[in-house]
């Protein structure tokens, strides 16, 4: 054969052969398809430049005889009903080949390269072979270019070579191939790869994945790439002597300089993540070394395979090569295993988002030049794009060259060269210091490690030790008028809370109190609490307020934990404690005569700074809650902090609980700073409350947390407007609400603040009016340290992470509390010893996730210890929430996840803003804009207000649970399919109902339970793959989904080689034996000529029919179904056993209406025989006819279908792509097919009969096949033995047998044609 | 994330530093400026219960001295 270019036969699609797909091919089909991207980034290119004379001709042959020599080059990818893909080889394609004369342009080198990316940029349509084009660029007369693009289904990055020096060396001989080498064909690798252990490889792979919590991703939630979009790429070339110190540090540990590569990059990539177990991909060669003539093959070969690097920080970097090594090398022989497949395992989906391929491809351009007749080869360069956000690729040579591909809308060029200098660190660690554990390797250069740790902390602030009484005591008796506290029932002077503390610190002396000693309080809010908090801190001792929702056990437990001589309370809190069972001494306050009798001076109690001022209780995750302590130094570190000390805090407003670290700033603040605190009255205070505060009481500042603050801002966020600065924090905040009270409050700052009350309260502070300055900032940044404070981002291995990566914050320096009341190891858990501040400070650890932006600024991500995670995905719910309030009409948004069975749903709570209609499914779709889809929330429900724990954060579990039912409704099903299909959903979702016009996602459907809908339809009968369910997403819109490419390989008449190009003798129909498919016939055409065209008759169950009742019914229905490709005779006829007598019947069928039958060859076939259909057990012929063992597979006659289909998965011949309801459908064909073989009753053919018998395994009282047939007709019966059993018949050896007699006999059949009177057929 | 402090696996050294504070340590990373090995590397469990019997005050020292103990 050879090409014509340009001549396209008219019937492209001769269908040679059906392959399976190879693992890796099915992973590029379906992201091919899912990618409905216009360029397609999985088009590679190869660019040569050709020097000296050039024979286009020769070149172009070359090409053409490259396509003939290679099926797999001819392959087009399709996709069956049922979801399997298959590559169906046609027989010839036109050679895609253009040439274009550049020689007068202007700028031929610059047009050269847009041409290049022209070809990049047009799309391959997998449907229409071949995927691959060749351009050839004239530059000058002795001056070429040949641009190769091919998608990279067809074949890898080390087949290129391998392709190109078999196209130059079949140049030289102008296309003829006769001196080449066999081709050692793709389809040995397929068969290949179906004999190796699938069950041992996906054991190994699962072992070897086991672990791992969560995908390794550098940029989560990443957008599909935009379209057309090319990555950036920077490049690096080492310099010799540590491309020489790597090889050497390689050799020296026994391991491949891949190794070397990938712990670089494992340890790179846990920097940037943040992680100690990180994963990622590396491309494999995926050619196996016990597939002969594999290094010539040419085809998808490559893998990409999961690499995990999981060595501990203390692992040095020698140990860690070895072990990496050894694990790869345990890998080896499961390179087979496809990426798709392997992620399953690891029961996580995708668990990468960077790759490292070493190109180590065994071709040199320059080499092969010599023996090209004056012809030489010029590598130019070539294109091999990849879609993940970072690829490194590496290229031996003298110096190492290094390669970083990354997606430009994710990393600047900038952020990728320091992502390489980091890299090269790690490289020259690891060539120079083998001993060095891998926790000390650093990735920093010295000015980011000293602008992480020193720049970017807070001011240094000058400060003596100093106490809160003397601070305090010193104010008052400089100005003892000065007003102290405002009440509602007017003012209190320094010198009369002075006074007031001095007597109850007497009295708490006289009772017990020392220094240090925790004095419990449970009071009202009132002057009173001020009273008390100060008298105990004057007697020496610390206040340990209780919370105003502990219930009686846990006041009486709180009171013992913190070792209380004295329960103070007020008259309002007498009655929660009267009953109690508690040990301490209780004073009430406000009518203890024994302290109207205290005298009103000073106790004198020497008080040390670091001695403690308070207890807080805060919540614990083991249950009881833990006291942190706090001293009278980090009091005061608060309240001279220069943030506080800007005069917005003279007047502050005391609305939080005593319990809540909160007060600390409300009372300290401006009491040691000689302003006033505004005691609001008892109760929670709203949004008008705190208005009218400010307005009457001329509060200059004041604290709010996140939930309360967005309250306010929705519904009054004039409400801070006389405020000098209003503070926020405690959770993710709105920037929606900060921006519309910085709108509402044009004179008053708004500061959001975050802190631990282990760290005194805040720890840092963030100018929001500056922040948000900025329109498009979206997010409530931190800021930075407060003065004297230091803030660490640390990774796993308690080393700074650089700028843009999560790590877990550490705060040291002023605030940091003492530890928590009655808990050393928990103290010492949580307060660590400080490797960066000065020699025994300590940092406390908060557990959360933070990260820096480029100019240092802080911004909170998540709690390390309280993830939301759906799908493996880490969901950060403060971005959907931010979505949200982002949206017209939403003033605040809560989203938490809730679990149903297997099924999670992120649901969403929102606030309209006031006079909003809350439109759920608009929001939906809306924010659906804004995130990724594992983020959208499956349900939005509309709330006046969310739900407010007692210290003013939002309580979650107070959300109520959503209900779908409303949702799930819509129209009712009415066709019998949609009814099946809706209650599979219902199923699925764990719905009641589902309405056929809903949407599976908005149910809550994710990308794991519609795998579970396609499994669940496919038991309910309906066959759907998840790509269905994915574009569809409707039961109304799956059930009517196009299906054009629906019965590949199953319609009735199957084009073996149809009619047409030249293929224009008669057609041989072969008919389907009693399992209904006819593809065992496809292997006949290698032995019938090209001109002679082929089809087979298949069963019509496969495409949906019920069993024919007899053979009678299917050979009329086949004479119909064969004359609508050649409407009258000659016809040849063939069939292999219930084949040859439905093919006997047609040919009675056609002879009765007039037509004449040319051949007619029966394989095998006998009619009339009692089969025994009643109480035969087909299943193990049927078994037996596929190649299967059927006791492996039917133990005791019981089809184990699930196994079935497992082997077959695992075959390479066409079987393998059978779907498991057509599998179900040959058993019933085959049955049908006995049945109907046994009631046959031939009638009088007229005419010569061509027979196959098989000789073995044959029954004794088989009847002799001449004088069986013989009875019945009227010609002769050529009879042809073959040395096989019935069911081995269609095997390659007998097809061998049978072919060339069939191809001898048509031969005949068409000479006579062509001369009517020789050898005319007697009839 | 695992925090390396939360790590059950994980080897551990107990620190102490001159105020007499305790603090659990990793055993792979350095020892910071100023702390002490208190107890060589072990188990989490056990470095922790470590800590619970010796870490008897928890207040600094410098404070313990100017309280006159």
């Amino acid at each position: 054969m050879t090409a014509v270019p340009g001549a396209a036969p008219k019937k492209p699609s001769q269908l040679q052969d059906v392959w399976p797909l190879s693992p890796l091919q099915q992973g590029l089909f379906f992201h091919a398809r899912y990618a409905d991207a216009s360029a397609d980034v999985y088009t590679a290119q190869a660019v040569v430049e050709l020097r000296g004379a050039l024979d286009t001709g020769a070149l172009k042959a070359a090409a053409a005889t490259l396509l003939r020599r290679h099926a797999n080059l001819r392959a087009a990818f399709r996709q069956r009903k049922e979801g399997t893909p298959v590559q169906v080889i046609v027989r010839e394609v036109r050679t895609p080949w253009e040439e274009i004369d550049l020689t007068a342009h202007p700028d031929a080198e610059t047009e050269a390269d847009r041409l290049a990316g022209r070809e990049r940029a047009r799309p391959f349509d997998l449907a229409k072979p071949p995927l691959l084009r060749f351009v050839l660029l004239r530059l000058a007369d002795d001056r070429h270019r040949l641009i190769f693009t091919n998608h990279h289904i067809l074949l890898d990055g080390w087949s290129t070579p391998i392709l190109q020096t078999e196209l130059f060396a079949l140049y030289l001989t102008k296309g003829d191939d006769s001196g080449l080498p066999r081709v050692t064909p793709y389809k040995n690798h397929l068969a290949w790869l179906a004999k190796q252990d699938r069950e041992a490889a996906e054991a190994a792979w699962r072992d070897a994945l086991a672990g791992i919590e969560e995908p390794t991703f550098v940029a989560p939630g990443a957008p599909e790439p935009p379209e057309g979009a090319e990555p950036g790429r920077v490049r690096r070339e080492l310099d010799p002597e540590l491309t020489r110190a790597l090889a050497g540090r390689a050799r020296a540990h026994n391991v491949t300089l891949n190794t070397v590569l990938q712990l670089a990059w494992g340890v790179l990539l846990g920097r940037l993540t943040g992680r100690g177990d990180v994963t990622f991909g590396a491309a494999v060669s995926g050619r196996p070394a016990d597939l002969p003539g594999v290094e010539q093959m040419i085809g998808l070969f490559i893998n990409t395979l999961p690499v995990r690097v999981t060595a501990s920080p203390q692992d040095t970097i020698a140990q860690a090569l070895t072990d990496l090594q050894g694990r790869q090398a345990d890998l080896l022989p499961h390179h087979h295993l496809g990426l798709a497949d392997i992620q399953r395992l690891s029961g996580i989906g995708t668990l990468f988002d960077t790759m490292t391929v070493l190109e180590n491809y065994p071709f040199d351009p320059e080499a092969a030049g010599a023996e090209l007749g004056g012809l030489t080869l010029h590598g130019v360069g070539g294109y091999d794009a990849s879609h993940y956000p970072l690829a490194l690729a590496a290229v031996p040579g003298e110096r190492l060259s290094l390669r970083l591909d990354h997606r430009l809308d994710l990393f600047s060029a900038d952020q990728a060269e320091r992502i390489m200098d980091r890299l090269e660190r790690v490289l020259r660690a690891v060539a120079h210091e083998p001993d060095v554990p891998l926790g000390r390797i650093d990735v920093l250069s010295d000015d980011e490690r000293r602008q992480l740790l020193e720049g970017w902390q807070g001011e240094p602030v000058g400060r003596v030790p100093e106490t809160i009484i003397a601070r305090f005591a010193a104010l008052a008796e400089a100005d003892p008028d000065r007003e102290a506290l405002r009440t509602p029932d007017g003012g209190i002077t320094y010198g009369e809370l002075n006074r007031r503390a001095n007597q109850l610190a007497h009295l708490l002396r006289a009772r017990g109190v020392e220094r240090e000693t925790r004095v419990a309080m449970l009071l009202e809010r009132s002057a009173d609490v001020v009273v008390a908090t100060l008298g105990i801190l004057k007697a020496g001792g610390a206040y340990a307020p209780i919370h105003h929702s502990y219930p009686a056990d846990r006041i009486t437990w709180a009171v013992a934990e913190v070792g209380a001589p004295v329960l103070l309370v007020d008259q309002a809190m007498l009655h929660r404690v009267t009953d109690l069972d508690i040990d301490a001494e209780l004073i009430v306050i406000d009518r203890s005569a024994d302290l109207a009798a205290s005298p009103d001076t000073d106790p004198g109690v020497a008080v040390h700074p670091e001695q403690l001022a308070y207890v807080m209780f805060t919540s614990g995750s083991t249950g009881q809650p833990k006291g942190a302590m706090l001293t009278h130094q980090n009091v005061v570190d608060l309240a001279t902090d220069p943030a506080m000390r800007s005069g917005a805090h003279d007047r502050v407003l005391v609305h939080s609980p005593h319990a809540f670290d909160a007060s600390t700033y409300e009372l300290w603040v401006p009491l040691l700073a000689g302003g006033t605190s505004v005691v609001a009255p008892p109760g929670r205070v709203d949004a008008a409350e705190i208005e009218r505060l400010v307005k009457d009481c001329d509060v200059t500042g004041l604290f709010i947390t996140t939930a309360l603050f967005n309250l306010v801002a929705e519904e009054r966020p004039e409400a801070f407007a006389g405020l000098r600065e209003v503070l926020t924090g405690g959770e993710s905040g709105s920037v929606a609400a900060m921006r519309k009270v910085l709108a509402a409050c044009p004179d008053t700052a708004l500061g959001h603040v975050y802190g631990p009350t282990e760290s005194t309260t805040y720890a840092t502070h963030a100018d929001m009016r500056t922040a948000l300055a900025n329109p498009d900032e979206t997010t409530p940044v931190l800021g930075r340290p407060m003065g004297g404070m230091r803030l660490y981002v640390l990774d796993e291995a308690l080393r700074p992470v650089p700028s843009g990566v999560t790590g877990e914050a550490y705060i040291a320096g002023s605030g940091t509390g003492r530890g928590y009341l009655h808990r050393p190891a928990l103290t010492a858990e949580r307060w660590v010893a400080d490797p960066f501040g000065p020699p025994s400070a300590r940092m406390y650890r908060t557990g959360d996730l933070m990260r820096r932006r480029e100019d240092g600024v802080l911004e909170y991500v998540d709690r390390a210890d309280f993830q939301v995670k759906i799908r493996g995905f880490r969901i950060e719910l403060g971005e959907i929430e931010a979505a949200l309030t982002g949206l017209d009409g939403v003033a605040h948004a809560a989203v938490l996840v809730h679990r149903d069975g297997d099924v999670k749903r992120l649901v969403a709570y929102v606030v309209p803003s006031a006079g909003t209609p809350v439109d759920a499914p608009a929001l939906r779709a809306a924010v659906a804009r804004r995130l990724p889809d594992h983020m959208v929330p499956s349900a939005i429900v509309a709330l006046d207000a969310l739900p407010l724990g007692p210290t003013g954060k939002l309580d979650r579990r107070a959300l109520p649970v959503p209900d779908l039912a409303g949702a799930a409704a819509g129209r009712a099903p009415e066709t019998a399919d949609e009814k099946t299909l809706c209650a599979v959903f219902a199923d699925v979702l764990g719905l009641d109902e589902v309405g056929a016009d809903v949407s599976f996602f908005d149910l809550g459907g994710d990308s794991v339970t519609a795998l579970r809908l396609v499994g669940r339809a496919r038991q309910a009968g309906v066959e759907l793959t998840p790509r269905d369910v994915f574009t569809h997403q409707t039961v109304e819109k799956i059930v009517r989904r196009a299906s054009a490419d629906a019965d590949i390989g199953l319609e009735p008449l199957l084009p073996i080689r149809p009619i047409g190009g030249t293929a224009t003798k008669p057609p041989l129909f072969f008919v389907h034996p009693a399992g209904g498919l006819a593809w065992g016939y496809l292997q006949f055409q290698a032995h019938l000529p090209a001109d002679q065209p082929v089809y087979g008759l298949q069963s019509r169950v496969f495409t949906g029919a019920e069993p024919a009742a007899d053979v009678a019914s299917l050979a009329a229905d086949y004479v119909e179904l064969i004359r609508t490709v050649r409407p009258h005779g000659p016809y040849h006829l063939a069939g292999w056993s219930l084949g040859g007598l439905i093919a006997y019947e047609m040919a009675c069928l056609l002879q009765a209406q007039g037509e004449e039958i040319g051949m007619l060859a029966l394989i095998d076939s006998y009619y009339g025989q009692d089969l025994g259909s009643a109480e035969r057990d087909v299943l193990p012929e049927v078994l037996g006819a596929i190649g299967m063992d059927p006791e492996a597979v039917a133990p005791g006659g019981e089809p184990d279908v699930p196994k079935i289909m497992e082997l077959l998965a695992a075959r390479a011949d066409v079987l393998s792509t059978l779907g498991e309801d057509d599998l179900v459908r040959v058993f019933h064909a085959y049955q049908a097919g006995i049945r109907q073989a046994e009631t046959y009753e031939p009638g009088a053919y007229r005419g010569d009969l061509l027979y196959f018998t098989a000789l073995r395994d044959r029954p004794a009282d088989a009847p002799a096949p001449a004088e069986h047939w013989g009875a019945v007709m009227t010609g002769r019966v050529a009879e042809h033995p073959v040395d096989a059993g019935h069911h081995a018949l269609m095997e390659p050896g007998p097809v061998a047998v049978m072919g060339p007699v069939l191809a001898s006999e048509l031969d005949k059949q068409h000479a006579n044609l062509t001369n009517p009177q020789a050898g005319r057929i007697a009839r | 994330m695992t925090n390396p402090f939360d790590d059950p696996e994980g080897t551990f050294l107990v620190l102490r530093n001159d105020e007499g504070q305790y603090s659990l340590w990793p055993s792979f990373a350095e020892v910071p400026a100023g702390w002490t090995i208190a107890k060589a590397a072990d188990g989490r469990a056990a470095c922790v219960e470590f800590i619970e019997t010796n870490w008897t005050d928890m207040r600094p020292n410098g404070l313990v001295e100017a309280m006159g103990g």
